[in-house]
């Protein structure tokens, strides 16, 4: 029996209000903006494709099962600006089909510059989910699936069972990402796996018209899926993808309508979420990652974040504030927010000038202008902590 | 081909491209006759295949000789200037008609007359090139009808157009009711081996405004950007390089809002210091008006120097790596000068990005496409 572990990523950034060297007391989010972006994919996306696996969990005798990571700014922006959303999550917890996993609550890259941050993070968005959802997550995916021996070990260290990374060929080498692995030197936790390759045929390729295999049907994939080998085929994708990054036009939610009938059909197929899945494998071997990876671009290590010499000022000078906002509790919030992913995604020059998937709800005209408008603000962060040279 | 400047006469765009065009054209085959009017400096040139001939005040033709004691054209649009380009023009069909050619080309209204008579008498199809229109040069401050009305002819009985940029051509369409069809887009070039490139360089705290101090190159904004950067930023001078019918009031300017002390007004500069110029600056701004296309920015980022541009300059569609800023944005272009000066990274991501960009930006480029009009218009 091959499983289908169906894990979605469900994340907004809050997006930076313009901020000028000139600014005074000027809000450092862009409420309008989040607001309208979270607007327009709660319901081109969100409302539509819940209420689709509420149905699909509901029609198909409890066997369709599927897993959600839930950012914390995530959490918080539907708070504030839709919480019928946060609503119908909670209706897909109640079904018991649905997992919902650990995360950083801010979506940040905590882990790459201190352990106990990285660490307040996890307990924090470990907090939220048992708040919300009345669940205790034991499986944990770090932002961008961002993954190496020390991140496994710390995570192991808390306590979880498993930790979601992409299924590389740089990490794997001739191995399947179908299998479950151990990272190197734990063994109370396992590592699962993306297929990318089966992911991305939904996430990027769906509606490509220059690909040979388009268009994607639910009967024809799931042939695919039947064809595999392996414990399990790790599905994980964006949420966006569905009706956002492919919009319903392109047949996606009748794709998504249409696949677990088609994939049932299959006995050696079934749905399973990532805790089920865990309990009821062993793992097969040892992956080792010195150096941190990600499920990011065609690299897939951090440098999407952190290439740029502009990228890495503004990542060390936000990392270095981590001593002195501890003695300003009421910045802590706003400390954390600014050290989300996407911040620095926005300062990213790799292929800027091709005008690629890094523009996606980018607020800003160049990396640049991300870059002036971040440091703007630290600047007024740090005159708030008393920190500020002059000149 | 008639043109209206050639090195060492220069005062913009027009005068590198046709030098660059016609050198490019020659490497390619392609014979051209210039005809371009008399200076003070002599054309002194070795490229094959190109004549160049110096029409003007040694002309045979009798309205032009008020000129004989003013040799030098003037830019400050004087009577005498229009008289000037009149005879320019006349005698320019006088020399042509001798001549052997295919096809006609001229580069704006200061040509296009001898172009169009030229079109009449041979029947040979007329190429026209809009670096500038009349409403660019004047900020669309009291634009001369006459200039307006010998654009609009141009526009509308010459067989095929080039314009700098995407944004020339759609103000041809808009403006002037220029047919679509007619119109290609051909964007400026580079020599980037004439500047200094990406030669390490330290700080100095120094932005740069080069260009004629005009309404349509937005000097008044530069000054302006300048007062609020040192409102910051106290050890920053601002350079403005170039001539022009607003350095009084601009130095004025500069007393009034009380940065004189933070500013160098550089007058004329000979070609060696403008490279020098650029090089050395931390940041080149270019906060134009109005911009057909705005070569200057290209030869900034060919000296390793990040560049501001105006949103509305034709470089802007093709540069990515720059600030693109509305020109009477001047908080937010102080906002861009203090990041640059103040975040060394920002500055050689920048630079060294916008440097790899001008490599597709070679005059060869320029000279290729223009070889396919002209096949399109035999």
């Amino acid at each position: 029996m091959t499983s289908l572990c169906f894990y979605f990523q469900v994340h907004q950034p809050m997006r930076l209000n313009k901020f000028s060297v000139f600014a005074k007391d000027a809000p450092y989010f862009d409420d309008e903006r989040n607001r309208t972006y979270f607007e327009r994919v709660a319901r081109k996306c969100y409302l539509p494709t819940n209420k689709l696996l509420l149905d699909l969990i509901n029609t198909h005798d409890k066997k369709f099962k599927i897993a959600f990571s839930l950012t914390g700014v995530f959490i918080e922006q539907c708070k504030k600006f839709y919480p019928e959303v946060l609503e119908t999550f909670k209706e897909l917890a109640k079904t018991g089909n649905v997992e919902f996993l650990n995360e950083t609550y801010y979506h940040s890259l905590a882990a790459l510059f201190s352990v106990n941050e990285f660490k307040e993070q996890i307990k924090l968005h470990r907090k939220a989910m048992l708040e919300l959802f009345n669940q205790k997550p034991k499986v944990f995916r770090n932002t961008e699936a961002m993954y190496s021996n020390n991140i496994a070990k710390t995570v192991e260290s808390m306590g979880y069972k498993g930790i979601i990374t992409e299924g590389h060929e740089s990490i794997l080498g001739w191995r399947s990402p179908n299998y479950l692995y151990n990272p190197h030197e734990c063994n109370k936790i396992s590592v699962l796996l993306r297929n990318y390759k089966l992911s991305d045929d939904i996430g990027f390729r769906f509606s490509a018209k220059w690909w040979e295999e388009y268009p994607l049907t639910a009967d024809k994939y799931s042939s695919w899926l039947s064809n595999c080998e392996g414990q399990c085929i790790n599905l994980f994708i964006d949420y966006e993808t569905f009706g956002e990054h492919q919009w319903e036009d392109t047949g996606i939610f009748n794709f998504l309508r249409y696949l677990p009938t088609e994939v049932l059909k299959y006995q050696n197929l079934d749905f399973k979420t990532p805790s089920e899945i865990i309990k009821s494998n062993k793992a097969v071997g040892i992956i080792d990652v010195p150096h941190t990876i990600s499920w990011a671009d065609i690299q897939r290590d951090t440098s999407a974040w952190l290439e740029n010499d502009m990228q890495k000022l503004a990542f060390e000078e936000i990392a270095k504030l981590e001593n002195d906002i501890k003695k300003h509790p009421e910045l802590l919030h706003v400390w954390r927010l600014l050290q989300t992913s996407d911040h620095f995604y926005y300062m990213c020059t790799k292929w800027f000038a091709d005008g690629d998937v890094h523009k996606y709800f980018n607020p800003y005209n160049s990396p640049y202008d991300a870059f002036i408008n971040y440091m703007n603000i630290l600047q007024d962060l740090r005159q708030k902590l008393g920190l500020n040279e002059s000149g | 081909m008639i043109g209206w400047e050639f090195p060492p006469a220069k005062t913009g765009g027009l005068g590198t491209h046709c030098y660059e065009l016609v050198k490019n054209l020659s490497k390619k085959n392609i014979n051209v006759t210039l005809l371009i009017p008399k200076r003070t400096e002599n054309v002194k040139h070795d490229i094959p295949n190109v004549e160049i001939i110096e029409v003007g005040s040694t002309a045979l033709n009798p309205y032009n000789t008020t000129s004989s004691d003013n040799k030098t054209f003037e830019k400050g649009y004087g009577w005498n200037f229009f008289e000037e380009v009149k005879a320019f023009n006349r005698k320019c069909v006088e020399v042509a008609k001798n001549k052997k050619f295919d096809v006609i080309h001229c580069h704006d209204w200061m040509t296009s007359s001898a172009g169009l008579e030229l079109r009449k008498m041979t029947g040979k199809k007329m190429v026209f090139t809009v670096h500038s229109t009349e409403y660019d040069r004047t900020a669309s401050i009291y634009p001369m009808n006459f200039i307006v009305d010998i654009e609009k002819k141009g526009v509308r009985e010459s067989d095929l157009i080039i314009t700098v940029s995407e944004g020339m051509r759609k103000q041809l369409i808009d403006r002037y009711a220029a047919d679509e069809k007619k119109i290609n887009v051909i964007y400026n070039g580079i020599d980037s081996s004439k500047y200094f490139g990406l030669t390490k360089k330290g700080n100095n705290g120094t932005v740069l405004f080069l260009g004629r101090l005009t309404n349509q190159k937005g000097t008044w904004f530069f000054l302006h950007a300048a007062k609020k950067v040192l409102e910051k930023k106290k050890d920053v001078t601002f350079i403005v390089a170039g001539q022009g019918e607003q350095m009084p009031e601009m130095i004025k300017l500069a007393i009034d809002l009380n940065i004189m002390n933070r500013f160098i007004f550089t007058g004329y500069l000979p070609e060696n210091e403008v490279l020098r110029a650029y090089a050395a600056a931390d940041v080149y701004v270019m906060p134009s008006v109005s911009e057909p296309f705005g070569i200057t920015a290209l030869e900034a980022i060919a000296s390793g120097t990040p560049v501001i541009v105006s949103k509305n300059a034709g470089v802007a569609e093709k540069i990515t790596h720059c600030f693109k800023v509305d020109f009477w944005d001047t908080h937010e272009m102080a906002n861009e000068i203090i990041g640059l000066l103040r975040y060394p990274v920002l500055k050689e991501c920048m630079r060294k990005n916008s440097y790899k960009e001008i490599n597709n930006f070679g005059w060869d480029r320029v000279a290729d496409q223009t070889i396919a009009v002209y096949r399109r218009a035999l």
